[in-house]
């Protein structure tokens, strides 16, 4: 769960005679500027995110675009697809495992859901299950190397995103698979129900089988058990293998999801589309929301919190015309800075700093 | 009152030897600490320790679990500081013991091979004598191999120990690892035997042929002048091997033994000592003579077939050493350790357990030893830790209650007795005691049948021991059966039915009532006789 927790747990491993504080000093402790650091903490990420929204708004440079209610509905829809694919590295995350794999993933099913339905003349459900049961798929096959056979996490889904990407490659041959796009698939990403891009209701519905699973059923309890202290996981007995394979096939289920809002976004099936970038801009989020409502604990509203603080900046900044490379350059510093916080407030919480 | 302490002190101190520095006869001391105090936060692991090492002599530092041979070790290499006050003298040069730093105790001649040696088994015996030096290379940036070998060649020669610079390490028997580990600590001696070598625990790994090898090796160096100190707990290398022997107990000097006068029974006298008195509730004595929990012939890891029986509403304790296979045979019992062979039943019925889940569902709980990495969650909140082990109780209707687990945790906190500010604060944050207490709230609450405890108050103050022990008595009220573990012989005796003793794989000896008495449990642990098998 927090993002430090090995380390955590090996200090607290070694500080038998235990360096905290005792009773009635954590009972009074429990005040006053406690009570303000905990609500600056919690919600420090909400407010920059107002706080940055409204710069973008008054600032004479964006005012005039910025605000207006296409752009919101834009960033609000368009960013879907990162959002989901932010949930899907969130729950390996709880854990203690990355699935760096994500992005490829989507970019897989992403081509695999458009090549279905241009090539094989697919019926439109079809060619949408059958890709996201490939990301599933994908995620088996990680978990399965990661938990049972114990391979270090990060370098499995790296080496798969990157046979992920050249299966792309292959598949495509390079070249946008556009033709034949169903058009109702096409159409979720520019129709709006009560006012609000559909696509964001996806995301919505999404983010609330997420939380609903990690917050409201054991099994999210588990995960987050297993993320703190694996071996007092398993020594509540837990089935840890089992969980954490369970966790990377959710991951890549919602990796498929994903891919499949790119064709609606993009109208087809994109080589370039669903990268690793993706991947690290998912992570950031994740990260980011680590440092929110939740401070030290990946959660669902964080995430979503963080995935639009940074989608809305970064549309704020293309508006007001700063060059792209600022893009790469804030989306690399939120990581930095978000993995960076949310591993200081991990440790603070945890007691072993 | 310690005991017969003080008498055996050294008689060197800082006398004549000492002031008449410059030429002649070498120092008679060649490491001495004065006055040496250690707090943390909540214990005194040392309290006013003096000793002195004699140049040239094999020098045993002895005691129970906790009894501040570490911390006096660690202070020594510099990892932890020293209260102020308290020195430490190498030859004619003092340290305060409040400014020790690693690189200090290297200029003083201080040499530590720590428990496990940091070797590395991947590594010629040749790479791991230069690894921390850094290799001497040519000019142009590569090893000098052949130079690196003979220099290794002829470190080997020197400590007579007969392997081979290219051989990997780890294909060397563990004694001759150990020696290589040795060998490393002195290559740095600037003169042959200067300084003092410190070992801890070196045997703690060992089988016992190896010791003896080890041990060999160990007395070849005195001979030849090297002075050691070494830490250990199998009393009989301490008697075969050391000239003097500082027995530690709570923190304070027990006494100094010398040659003749290092015995099992005093050394034994002296680790035991008069206990604190310590409050420990009156447990309920065992009175039935059902069967709840038997082993037959159990084996796996260290274990070669342990038989033991557990009645219901006893307390049975398991005396052993450190390695000697306690741990292991909590979590066979638990389901969390293979078991090779042997057989085990509960309430008379026989039991295979393929996980942990199994043994839970029959009723079993394990409060693991190490509660930092095999009990807490550090990060998560008290009450996530209190209901890890039956989360999906509270799963009702699609739902997780987690109002419910919540008020439940706050109800525990008031009837475990843990002081903390609220069910929500994090585990990491409570001390010692109450994390323990959170530990065995998350299993009591269960209402075991049997309960496994493996060093149930380890780092725990005494108040909260009492405490702890206090709610195990509870849970033996009410008919659960006890399996427990520790290493404080004192409590074992205190609170215990029955006591077995667990020594080379087996159940040695079997202790009842008033029979368990510390001073008879630390002599069969510590046993030096094999049982025949």
């Amino acid at each position: 769960m927090t993002v430090v927790t090995d380390a955590a747990a090996e200090e607290g491993g070694r500080s038998g005679g235990s360096p905290a504080p005792s009773g009635p000093a954590t009972q009074s402790g429990w005040k006053g500027r406690d009570r303000v650091l905990d609500f600056v903490e919690r919600y420090a990420l909400v407010v920059l995110f107002i706080a940055t929204f409204v710069f973008f708004s008054v600032w004479s440079k964006t005012s005039s675009t910025f605000p207006h209610a296409t752009n919101i509905k834009n960033v609000l829809g368009g960013e879907a697809y990162s959002g989901i694919l932010a949930l899907a590295i969130m729950i390996p995350l709880v854990c203690g495992e990355f699935d760096f794999s994500v992005g490829n993933n989507a970019g897989l099913t992403q081509v695999l859901c458009a090549g279905f339905m241009a090539r094989l003349g697919m019926p439109v459900p079809l060619a949408i299950l059958l890709p996201i049961g490939i990301g599933a798929f994908i995620g088996l096959s990680n978990g399965n190397t990661v938990a049972r056979i114990g391979v270090n996490s990060l370098i499995v889904t790296l080496g798969i995103s990157s046979v992920l990407l050249g299966i792309v490659e292959w598949y495509t041959n390079g070249q946008s698979i556009s033709n034949h796009i169903s058009p109702w698939l096409t159409n979720i990403a520019n129709d709006e129900w009560f006012g609000l891009p559909v696509t964001l209701y996806i995301l919505a519905v999404a983010a609330v089988i997420v939380y609903y699973m990690l917050e409201h059923t054991p099994y999210g309890r588990y995960l987050y058990s297993i993320g703190s202290n694996r071996e007092a996981a398993r020594l509540v007995g837990l089935r840890v293998e089992r969980f954490v394979l369970l966790a990377f096939v959710l991951s890549g289920t919602l990796a498929g999801v994903a891919g499949i809002l790119l064709v609606a976004n993009s109208g087809g099936g994109n080589p370039q589309a669903g990268q690793i970038i993706d991947t690290l801009q998912a992570l950031a989020a994740a990260y980011l929301g680590a440092t929110a409502i939740k401070p030290g604990r990946f959660n669902v509203l964080g995430t979503m919190i963080a995935i639009y603080f940074l989608a809305f900046t970064v549309t704020g900044l293309s508006l007001a015309g700063v060059a792209d490379w600022i893009n790469s350059v804030f989306d690399g510093a939120a990581l930095f800075v978000a993995v960076l916080v949310s591993t200081i407030i991990g440790r603070r919480r945890a007691g072993t700093s | 009152m310690s005991g017969p302490g003080e008498p055996g002190q050294v008689p060197s101190g800082p006398g004549p030897a000492a002031d008449g520095t410059g030429a002649g006869p070498p120092p008679a001391v060649a490491l001495r600490i004065d006055h040496l105090s250690k707090n943390f936060p909540g214990t005194r692991a040392l309290d006013d320790v003096s000793m002195a090492v004699r140049p040239g002599e094999i020098h045993a530092l002895v005691g129970g679990n906790g009894s501040g041979k570490s911390t006096l070790i660690k202070i020594l290499a510099g990892v932890y500081h020293g209260d102020p006050g308290g020195t430490i003298t190498v030859g004619d040069t003092t340290l305060a013991a409040d400014h020790t730093t690693p690189a200090k105790a290297r200029a003083l001649g201080l040499h530590f091979v720590h428990q496990n040696p940091a070797v590395f088994p991947a590594l010629s015996v040749a790479e791991n004598m230069v690894i921390g030096h850094g290799f001497e290379t040519r000019p142009t940036g590569s090893i000098r191999w052949r130079a690196l070998r003979r220099q290794t060649q002829a470190l080997l020669d020197r400590f007579e120990i007969n392997v081979r610079p290219d051989t990997l390490v780890n294909t060397l028997r563990p004694a001759e690892r150990a020696m290589v580990a040795i060998a490393r600590a002195l290559q740095d001696q600037e003169g042959q035997h200067t300084g003092v070598l410190v070992l801890d625990e070196p045997t703690a790994s060992l089988p016992r042929a190896e010791v003896v090898r080890l041990m060999g090796a160990l007395n070849r160096f005195a001979a030849a002048g090297q002075t050691i100190l070494f830490v250990s707990h199998r009393l009989d290398e301490v008697i075969d091997t050391a000239t003097e022997a500082t027995v530690l107990r709570d923190g304070r000097v027990a006494g100094t033994l010398r040659e003749s006068e290092i015995t099992e029974d005093r050394l034994i006298e002296y680790i035991a000592g008069r206990a604190l008195d310590r409050m420990y509730p009156v447990m309920p004595t065992a009175s039935s003579d059902d069967v709840v929990l038997e082993a037959r012939g159990l084996v796996g890891g260290p274990l070669q077939g342990v038989d033991l029986q557990l009645r219901r509403g006893e307390v049975l304790g398991v005396a052993g050493l450190l390695g000697s296979g306690r741990s292991e045979l909590l979590k066979m019992i638990f389901g969390a350790y293979a078991i090779k062979g042997g057989t085990l039943a509960v309430e008379g019925r026989a039991v295979k357990f393929r996980d942990i889940g199994d043994a839970m569902a029959a009723g079993i709980a394990y409060v693991p030893e190490d509660r930092g990495t095999e009990a807490a969650f550090l990060s998560q909140t008290l009450a996530d830790n209190v209901v890890a082990s039956s989360i999906s109780r509270y799963w009702r209707a699609l739902r997780l209650r987690n109002r419910t687990i919540d008020s439940d945790a706050r109800d525990i906190i008031g009837r475990y007795l843990i002081r903390a500010s609220s069910e929500k604060q994090v585990m990491g944050t409570l001390s010692g005691g109450n994390q323990q207490k959170v530990i065995l709230a998350r299993w009591l609450s269960r209402r075991p049948r049997i309960l496994l405890l493996d060093e149930p108050t380890q780092g725990v103050d005494v108040n909260a021991r009492a405490e702890i022990y206090g709610l195990i008595s509870q849970a033996v009220g009410q008919g659960c059966s006890v399996l427990l573990v520790t290493s404080d012989f004192e409590e074992l005796s205190r609170v215990a039915d029955r006591a077995v003793v667990l020594s080379g794989g087996r159940i040695t000896a079997e202790l009842r009532g008033a029979d368990i008495e510390p001073v008879r449990l630390t002599e069969l642990a510590f046993s030096t006789q094999e049982v025949a098998s």
